[in-house]
């Protein structure tokens, strides 16, 4: 459980190296092994998450921090990308268009947790968000490794920096802890989703690329 | 399946996120927006979950309600207490964020040390016992005296929560104010100012390289000599060095302190047939001709020796353990020497290396017990 979370974060951090979206790793591995990496980078970030939101939500203190709190999604700029889709919808999505969903979705995400990560009040908690934005970062890049290795090109990301600081930002203090409150409920379904995306997409890399690769090294 | 989120928000509360001194009282309203349908009989509060008792609500107008709040504690989290307004059937219609606490205390026993003359960290200590109950923010700032600009210090926690590290950019020969400001929602409070030279703060590293052995078969003295620490090339400054030793059951260490400049020292008046663990620490003195003495450096990690016992001496003052472990050392002795002979590459395993491994198992030990 935990090591191999540990050596999917550890490959991802490596991979982090050179800034190019490009992985030498993947390459090397092919698309099979990828998104298998892909796949167990997102069941290690999930468990991550867990105890990430637990430390966050107690910092922004009751109710935010109990079980059943569900504020409203007030009719602000839809910042956060949403994970959830029509399943009919997710079902017919081409390996292209699901692989760039999540491409898209993660770098806006990590935006957004960088701009967290600026404002928040204690060490523990800056440290945490700092470790999770480097996985978060790891995540990114093996997509966009697997988009490589399958000759997709990628999405246009949020290119450059976002709309100034200021814009999207909330207009108070509670309204702020909601959209924090948000940020990490849409990161956790993403994560849950993005699982079954990579399961799908395991199934329909060509086995026999994936047969070979694993006993090459002997798995 | 989310409703439909209107346009503009729900209700607006004033104060919108106030900060307020411990032990103050507060009304805060809420206004249901006019796209609303919500009468002030239809809404309620909760403060951090907790749902306010309708006895403290008043209401203002047709879509205004008010709760008072009395004799406010300290927030319960630093990012701010959670009132909220809601309507009957629980959902939020707005929110504000209380900053209850108290203004800083002035930061006190600002402590600072220079390695090596290259750098400067200091560390301080918060003013308050308790707490602020808000979050608060130090800086440490520095300036030479009598020249012009104040400068900030960057990074912080090197030696702790509260302390700073200065890296560069530091003149010798001239006294530096060093102060801490303290603020945080409510307030700002400034430590006393500490004046102090580079120079008379200096430390450097422990010295290296610290050996200790038999000085032949004596039995009660053993020869310890060290390495001066690196620094002593490049600066103008002397060393002086301190020897702190101690059984290796006992936790009280001897101290000796006139060791002077040598960096050899001979240990005497010691038991027979005992393993020392022994420690080195240097103090950079005279510093380009000062007279004053600069901060010790940490002591060395421990060495240990044994002194040698005389075949002879039948069993005397030791207890029968004591007997136990010669028994054992002379055989490991044995042992050792044989290898040495016989075995290639275990050049290092000798009874020097069976002493350090001894000291291994004390700290460990030790560690173990102080869980």
């Amino acid at each position: 459980g935990d090591s191999w979370g540990i050596f999917t974060f550890l490959c991802a951090a490596l991979c982090n190296l050179p800034a190019l979206p490009a992985l030498n790793c993947s390459e090397e591995l092919g698309a099979g092994q990828s998104i298998q990496q892909t796949y167990d980078l997102t069941r290690y970030l999930e468990h991550q998450l867990r105890t990430l939101a637990g430390t966050y939500l107690n910092y922004l203190g009751p109710p935010f921090n109990e079980p059943d709190f569900n504020p409203p999604r007030l009719a602000r700029a839809e910042r956060v990308p949403s994970a959830t889709v029509d399943l009919d919808l997710w079902r017919g999505l081409t390996d292209n268009a699901r692989l760039a969903a999540n491409y898209r979705a993660y770098s806006r995400l990590l935006c957004y947790l960088r701009v967290l990560d600026g404002q928040v009040g204690t060490a523990e908690l800056r440290h945490r968000l700092a470790h999770f934005c480097a996985s978060l970062q790891g995540l990114v890049l093996s997509i966009g490794g697997v988009m490589s290795s399958l000759g997709y090109p990628l999405p246009a990301g949020p290119a450059g920096p976002p709309a100034p600081p200021g814009a999207h930002a909330a207009p108070n203090d509670f309204l702020k802890k909601m959209d924090d409150f948000w940020l990490l409920k849409e990161l956790q379904t993403w994560l849950w989703r993005s699982a079954k995306d990579f399961n799908r997409l395991k199934k329909k890399v060509p086995p026999a690329v994936v047969t070979l690769r694993l006993e090459a090294r002997g798995f | 399946p989310l409703s439909v989120s209107p346009a503009a928000d729900p209700a607006v509360i004033s104060p919108q996120d106030p900060t307020l001194l411990i032990g103050s009282s507060l009304v805060a309203t809420c206004t249901v927006s006019p796209d609303f349908p919500l009468k002030a009989e239809d809404l309620y509060w909760t403060l951090n979950g907790r749902r306010l008792p309708a006895a403290s609500y008043a209401a203002l107008g047709p879509s205004t309600l008010s709760v008072a709040l009395a004799r406010l504690n300290g927030s319960r989290q630093q990012s701010g207490d959670n009132l909220v307004c809601h309507s009957r059937d629980g959902g939020i219609l707005a929110g504000s964020c209380l900053y209850v606490g108290l203004p800083p205390e002035k930061p006190v026993n600002i402590t600072c040390w220079s390695k090596n003359m290259k750098d400067l960290t200091c560390k301080w200590a918060p003013g308050t016992e308790g707490e602020t109950f808000l979050h608060t923010n130090y800086t440490l700032k520095y300036k030479r005296r009598w020249y012009g600009q104040d400068n900030t210090c960057q990074e912080y926690h090197t030696a702790g929560t509260y302390s700073c590290h200065i890296p560069k950019d530091l003149a010798l020969f001239t006294p530096y104010e060093i102060w801490v400001e303290a603020s945080n929602r409510l307030g700002v409070a400034v430590s006393d100012v500490v004046m102090l030279d580079i120079l008379d703060v200096v430390t450097t590293d422990p010295p290296s390289d610290v050996h200790v052995s038999r000085v032949g078969d004596l039995e009660d003295q053993l020869s310890v000599r060290w390495s001066s620490p690196p620094a002593l090339k490049d600066f103008l400054f002397q060393a002086k060095y301190q020897i702190q030793y101690r059984v290796e059951d006992s936790s009280e260490w001897k101290v000796v302190d006139d060791v002077g400049n040598q960096t050899s020292c001979r240990l005497a008046g010691l038991r027979p047939g005992t393993v020392y663990f022994v420690q080195v620490r240097c103090n950079p003195f005279s510093i380009y001709g000062s007279k004053k003495a600069g901060i010790w450096s940490d002591w060395s990690n421990p060495t240990a020796a044994s002194t040698p016992r005389s075949e002879r001496v039948a069993g005397g003052c030791d207890p029968k353990g004591g007997e136990q472990n010669t028994t054992l050392r002379r055989e490991l002795k044995q042992f050792f020497g044989w290898v040495k002979k016989h075995a290639y590459g275990c050049s290092n395993l000798g009874i020097k290396l069976y002493d350090q491994w001894r000291v291994w198992l004390q700290k460990s030990h030790k560690t173990r017990n102080q869980v």
